[in-house]
């Protein structure tokens, strides 16, 4: 076979930058990330979408991105935690993380803070959870319970979790505004 | 991970053509359980035509009260659909009841409805299983099968299809929308998804290069009144020891309509047609309510370790009417 | 050699002494993904090991053939037991572990060759090409087969200092504990209750698999970036593995995803640096996830049998206890946890008459060596609920027998110690046990539903579907005692390097040590002693390595104490140094010089009275203090191998929960809707970091309890290597947690302080299924309990 065909060229915004990469097929976004483009915030936990710390944003919605093919990723926009902070001040969400403690080891904690912002992002524009009532809007640390449930987090730092992310949410909301 | 091709099809067509031309192709929807699979060896294929590119995204209205779901609809955007959440709450509770928010954001409505089983032998390729590798045997009769089926099952295979959003759609006779070589045809869901017996290698009738484009929701007004509940290990992110999706409408304390089907429990979604048959017309009672679904479950054949299913399944699908019949007026 | 991510200083200019909530000196890093974890380590031109793992728990090697394996393009070498240089096993303390198995392969998993490519798929591929031939050996898998007439001996010939007292070659070690005259007591006791507990296999499960990059150097030793939990106990092992001398193997610690006692043995230590010197070059090893799940101990699975007898009016007469662990294919640090167990197997409890006797088996299964309690988690569920089901008998109020027997300071351990330390374990039960409960029934007083009702609040949360009509409330006590820092006459040291400089004109600590920081915020708590005793706001924090000394495990709750008293020592003498300077350059000119009481602080040298004698930069101008030194706690004793008799333990740690859970028996679901903790932490050096480790341990015991097992399986096949398949609690999972922190200071220790990390992880497990069981009714005698063990079917 046409060893050119098992490769394919990919175009990726990570953190507002612009990517141009030839990729083999089989390349996950996580590795992608992390071999090819040095950002190793994302961490193989589990490297089988069960553990959530390779959680990373892809146009705006968090995802297991060690179960997404880079080449099905072609022409994303990809934030991952490097690209949070704004270059001046940390985001909302790692403040909190780090006002409230929320993590010890901290390996699980670059997914934890994305999934937390994609969290916080679904939460204001009202999609629901597994524990959303009705139709009104949800907030709460039920919530936040529910919609971090995917990060695991061995330490166990998870009080601190939902603190966080409860601190979290209302800064987070004007972040968005300013940073769109 | 085997070596592979990768193709972003123009159209439909283009997209079966190349499956079809190549007998190791599989589509790529969101992939999260299919790069899983190739991850374990499980799955390999030497083509992926990604399909997430085709127009299949959207979530329309049908005249008559259904609605039309497009195979690419991610899981978390279905969940959150205005419609669905009015109309069948059901679906849209059974998809918020399954994995986590980042792999709802990814998976498809198709690719949920294909995703393979989680027994531990079908994902451990260096086992013996049936389903993976036909005629080598089936360790998880005598092996560990605490979550596996006990209804529907054969000597050949044990194993339980993990969807949540198929029970779901299983009680709402949702009919899936399938391109192939032959031009589009419909299959009711409930016969998507195939019984073990001597092919358990097969999880669906689908012929290779068969594409589901849609899933039709019939308009079924009982529907608004409808339910998904899981039991689980744990509170979150766990596939179910058993579930059930169920919508009742009673009048005049009378059972009129019902649907009823149960997950985690057989291989495949599980329609409990013998339940919903004695109970029309029947008072819409919890004594009732039991004896329908004790006689679903009078042809359970548990294994050795998952006994417990089969009264876990009763008390959470008698729970379920109970609460159903409660909502819509009837005692309880 | 370049080298991407290697551990940097941590430097951190702040405030927070001893006992305030300082921050982490690597928290910026950790929550901007910045940190490097030993998985994220990068050189350039480096290759990636791969571990071929036996498929069978027992067999004989027949033959291995690595030829097809060699002439895989990529590869660069593949390593068999025939290629190692120099010694052929290791292990914690009996070297009984083949570096890569030989003869004969002793659990599924082991490794037998390795492979280094360059890249992880050629080395995995190549690895599935080596061809070994196996013939199958019968299995020992539990107690009657390990100790069955004509059982297989899995170590024949042993040599290690237990082999001689061992009731049988298969039992790596057996440890009894006496005192008293049992049949004296048996005819006093008034009331006997017995029963029978069982414990599944738990996994540590850290969220970072295990991973390092060995680096060949030009003087033909070996640099290793690791994560580890104790860096000079790996080079201890390393070196004769390596054919190396001890200063050529130089260890330093990359960042570590958890550890929880799964990094207390080697894993692929030794495999990435006989490739990175086999092939000269770099060599990265990362386990995969289901690869981790044999590549590191489990907790030991343990059988246990109890006997308490007892007077009508509650008091302890007689404990006896069996407690069976099995340790698995490998020694790992079962002879420890044997000894734990014995000792502290009758509990935080004053009894006189004590016959309890703990094994651990050699066996085909897993092997299992540390966890986080380390021993004292298996017996505290045993005697924990013995305690219960005495109340039961006596018609007792559960906390009220157990004050009743709890003991105190002054009390004698079975092991004849005095407890000369504060032992509030009265106090903690009641400090639980007053807490108000949680409101009862949330679900029908939550507000804001529209409906009047929540079922999220019900066990199984939205999945529920009752009103609550068959839930139950249960409500559940434990307590438990663990052990602090390296018992049984070890000598256990940690040791300090402190500098103080005047850079720029501000003062500048810099504090290296060997201290495996694992999440515990052992950094965090360096930096504060060396403010506190310092003075000094700007603290550098040398990445942990094997150019200082050793500081001895992060395990065993001991860092703190160990760790943190080796810097204070250090601390304390480079202030002796900066007053004998001020005194010998600037004692002319103030009085005060001459006093006693002169400390350090804001970066001067004040009286006791707080006047300001002379800034740091005047007393040390261009000087530079450099001290390195050793800290131990005071010896401990061996245990008596007939009686158990001894001075076996440095200090102990105590812990009580209250767990209340609400029960939905008809479905099995538990929902633990409070677990209310009390813990003696002596001095709370950092008062959020302690209840963060409080919270860890308890949510850690509530997997156990109810969800988290090693399903082996299959001929001692580990079944279950994936997060879907071993669960372990999310933040769903996790329920409230109060916590009430006593400060009784020890004064053996350092700033008073208690070792914390282990004791909550105690109690949490025996508690909440003693909350179950009042709920349910039901006996309850295995864990993880799972629904099927509450519905009765």
């Amino acid at each position: 076979m046409d060893s050119r065909l098992l490769t394919s060229a990919v175009t990726l915004r990570v953190n507002g930058t612009v990517h141009r990469l030839t990729l083999d097929n089989r390349s996950t976004l996580l590795d992608t990330l992390r071999e090819d483009l040095d950002l190793t915030g994302a961490k193989k936990g589990c490297d089988h979408g069960q553990c959530g710390s390779c959680t990373v944003l892809v146009d705006g919605r968090r995802v297991n991105c060690c179960l997404l093919l880079t080449v099905a990723c072609d022409g994303s926009e990809i934030t991952t935690v490097e690209g949070l902070s704004d270059g001046w001040s940390l985001h909302p969400v790692q403040e909190a993380f780090l006002a409230r403690d929320a993590f010890q080891c901290g390996y699980c904690t670059p997914g934890q803070v994305c999934s937390a912002v994609g969290a916080l992002r679904e939460m204001a524009e009202g999609r629901p959870s597994a524990v959303t009532v009705g139709t009104e809007p949800p907030s709460g640390a039920a919530e936040i319970r529910e919609r971090m449930s995917g990060n695991l987090c061995r330490c166990a730092a998870y009080p601190n979790i939902v603190r966080a992310v409860g601190d979290a949410a209302e800064r987070a909301a004007e972040w968005w505004e300013r940073t769109p | 991970m085997r070596t592979l091709r990768y193709q972003r099809p123009e159209g439909v067509e283009a997209a079966v053509s190349a499956v079809n031309a190549t007998p190791g192709a599989r589509y790529l929807g969101g992939g999260t359980n299919l790069v899983d699979l190739m991850k374990l060896g499980v799955e390999t294929p030497d083509l992926l035509v990604d399909v997430s590119g085709l127009p299949h995204h959207d979530i329309e209205e049908l005249p008559g009260g259904g609605v039309r779901i497009g195979a690419a609809v991610r899981n978390s955007d279905l969940a959150a659909d205005p419609l669905v959440r009015t109309r069948y709450p059901v679906v849209s509770q059974a998809l918020l009841a399954g994995a986590s928010d980042q792999l709802r954001n990814v998976a498809t409505v198709g690719g949920n409805l294909l995703q393979r089983t989680r027994c531990l032998y079908f994902q451990d390729a260096g086992k013996p299983c049936n389903k993976r590798a036909p005629g080598t045997g089936c360790p998880a009769i005598e092996g560990v099968h605490r979550n596996l089926a006990i209804l529907g099952a054969s000597p050949h295979c044990v194993a339980t299809h993990p969807s949540d959003l198929a029970v779901a759609l299983a009680a709402l006779d949702a009919q899936v929308l399938v391109e192939g070589g032959t031009g589009p045809r419909e299959i009711p869901l409930t016969e998507l998804h195939r019984l073990p017996g001597d092919r358990p290698e097969r999880d669906t009738v689908l012929e290779h290069g068969d594409l589901i484009t849609h899933v039709r929701l019939p308009a079924a007004p009982e529907a608004v009144n409808s339910a998904y509940r899981k039991a689980r290990d744990r509170a979150s992110f766990a596939f179910a020891l058993s579930s059930v999706g169920a919508a009742l409408e009673v009048r005049d304390g009378l059972v009129h309509r019902v649907r009823l089907a149960l997950g985690g429990v057989a291989p495949k979604p599980w329609r409990a047609r013998a339940a919903e048959e004695r109970l029309r017309g029947a008072p819409a009672t919890p004594e009732a309510f039991t004896r329908a679904v004790e006689a679903e479950l009078s042809v359970a054949e548990p294994l050795r370790d998952n006994a417990f299913k089969v009264p876990l399944t009763r008390h959470l699908a008698v729970r379920v009417l109970c609460d159903l019949a409660g909502r819509a007026g009837g005692p309880r | 050699m370049d080298i991407l991510r290697t551990p940097t200083d941590l430097a951190q200019r702040g405030h927070g002494g001893v006992g305030e909530s300082a921050s982490r000196p690597d928290g910026v890093l950790k929550v901007t993904g910045e940190f490097a974890y030993a998985s994220d380590l990068w050189a350039r031109d480096m290759l990636w090991g791969h571990t071929l793992r036996s498929p069978h728990a027992h067999a004989e090697i027949v033959s291995v053939d690595t030829t097809e394996a060699l002439s895989v393009p990529g590869v660069h070498a593949v390593l068999t037991h025939a290629d190692l240089p120099a010694a052929t096993h290791y292990g914690l303390e009996i070297p009984d572990q083949p570096v890569l198995a030989g003869d004969v392969v002793r659990y599924h998993g082991e490794p037998v060759a390795l492979v280094a490519a360059d890249h992880p798929e050629t080395a995995r591929r190549a690895a599935a090409r080596i061809r070994v031939e196996y013939a199958e050996l019968p299995l020992v898998t539990d107690e009657s087969t390990a100790t069955a007439p004509g059982a297989p001996v899995l170590h024949p010939n042993r040599s290690d200092h237990y082999a001689d007292r061992v009731p049988h070659p298969n039992v790596v070690h057996h440890q009894p504990v006496r005192r008293g005259d049992l049949a004296a007591a048996k005819a006093r006791a008034e009331v006997v209750v017995t029963g029978e507990y069982e414990l599944g296999m738990q996994d540590q499960a850290p969220l970072g698999p295990e991973s390092g990059l060995a680096v060949p150097a030009e003087d033909g030793g070996v640099d290793l970036y690791v994560a580890t939990q104790w860096l000079h106990v790996d080079r201890e092992q390393l070196a004769p593995v390596l054919g190396l001398p001890r200063e050529l193997v130089r260890l330093t610690l990359s960042g570590v995803g958890g550890a929880f006692g799964a990094r207390e043995d080697l894993s692929m230590q030794a495999h990435a640096c006989l490739l990175a010197l086999r092939t000269g070059r770099p060599v990265k090893m990362v386990y995969s996830r289901d690869e981790s799940f044999v590549g590191h101990v489990h907790r030991h699975p343990a059988r246990l049998r109890y006997e308490h007898g007892a007077t009508r009016d509650g008091r302890l007469v007689y404990v006896r206890g069996r407690i069976v662990l099995d340790g698995g294919a490998y020694a790992s640090s079962s002879p420890a946890v044997v000894g734990n167990a014995a000792s502290l197997g009758l509990g935080p409890y004053v009894c006189d008459t004590v016959d309890i006797e703990a094994l651990a088996l050699y066996t085909n299964n897993p092997p299992c060596g540390a966890m986080r309690g380390f021993g004292a988690v298996q017996a505290c569920f045993a005697y924990e609920s013995q305690m219960d089901r005495l109340a039961a008998e006596l018609g007792m109020d559960p906390v009220s027998l157990r004050q009743l027997n709890a003991m105190s300071q002054g009390a004698t351990m079975p092991t004849g110690q005095p407890v000369d330390a504060p032992a509030p374990v009265a106090e903690l039960l009641r400090l639980v046990r007053d807490r108000p409960l949680p409101p009862p029934r949330q679900w029908e007083t939550a507000v804001g539903t529209g409906t009047g009702f929540d079922l999220r609040a019900l066990p199984g949360g939205l999945s529920n579907t009752t009103r609550g009509e068959g839930v139950v409330r249960g409500v559940g006590y434990a307590v438990g005692i663990k052990n602090v820092g390296f018992s049984e006459g070890y000598d256990d040291y940690s040791t300090a390097r402190v500098r103080l400089e005047v850079v720029n004109g501000e003062p500048v600590v810099l504090v290296h040590t060997a201290m495996a920081e694992v999440g515990q915020g052992g950094v965090t708590v360096q930096a504060q002693i060396a403010r506190t005793e310092l003075g000094v706001a700007k603290v550098v924090l040398h990445p942990a390595d094997t150019r200082v000394g050793s500081a001895g495990s992060t395990s065993a709750s001991r860092q703190t104490y160990m760790t943190g008293g080796a810097v204070r020592n250090t601390c304390l003498l480079v202030r002796e140094e900066v007053l004998r300077l001020g005194r010998e350059r600037l004692g002319d000119t103030h009085p005060g010089w001459r006093g006693d009481g002169l400390w350090l602080r804001d970066g001067a040298v004040v009286t006791a009275g707080g006047e300001v004698l002379a800034d740091l930069a005047q007393v040390l101008g261009d000087d530079v203090i450099d001290l390195e030194r050793e800290f131990r706690h005071r010896p401990t004793e061996p245990l008596d191998p007939e009686n158990g008799q001894g001075f076996g333990h440095v200090q102990y740690s105590f812990c009580a929960h209250r767990a209340v859970v609400e029960v939905d028996a008809e479905l099995g679901l538990v929902k633990v809707v409070e677990l209310a903790a009390a813990q003696d932490v002596g001095r709370a050096m950092n008062p959020q970091a302690v209840v963060g480790q409080i919270h860890g341990g308890s949510v850690q015991g509530l997997g156990l309890a109810v969800m988290e097992e090693i399903v082996v399986a299959d001929g001692a096949r580990v079944r279950n290597p994936s997060f879907t398949d071993y669960l372990i609690p999310t933040i769903l999972d996790t329920p409230t947690m109060p916590v009430d922190v006593l400060e009784l200071a020890d004064e053996h220790a350092p700033y008073g302080l208690r070792g914390i990390g282990e004791a909550p992880t105690l109690s949490s497990t025996p508690a909440v299924v003693a909350a179950i069981r009042a709920a349910t009714g039901l006996a309850l005698r295995r864990v993880p309990v799972r629904p099927e063990h509450l519905t009765g079917t």
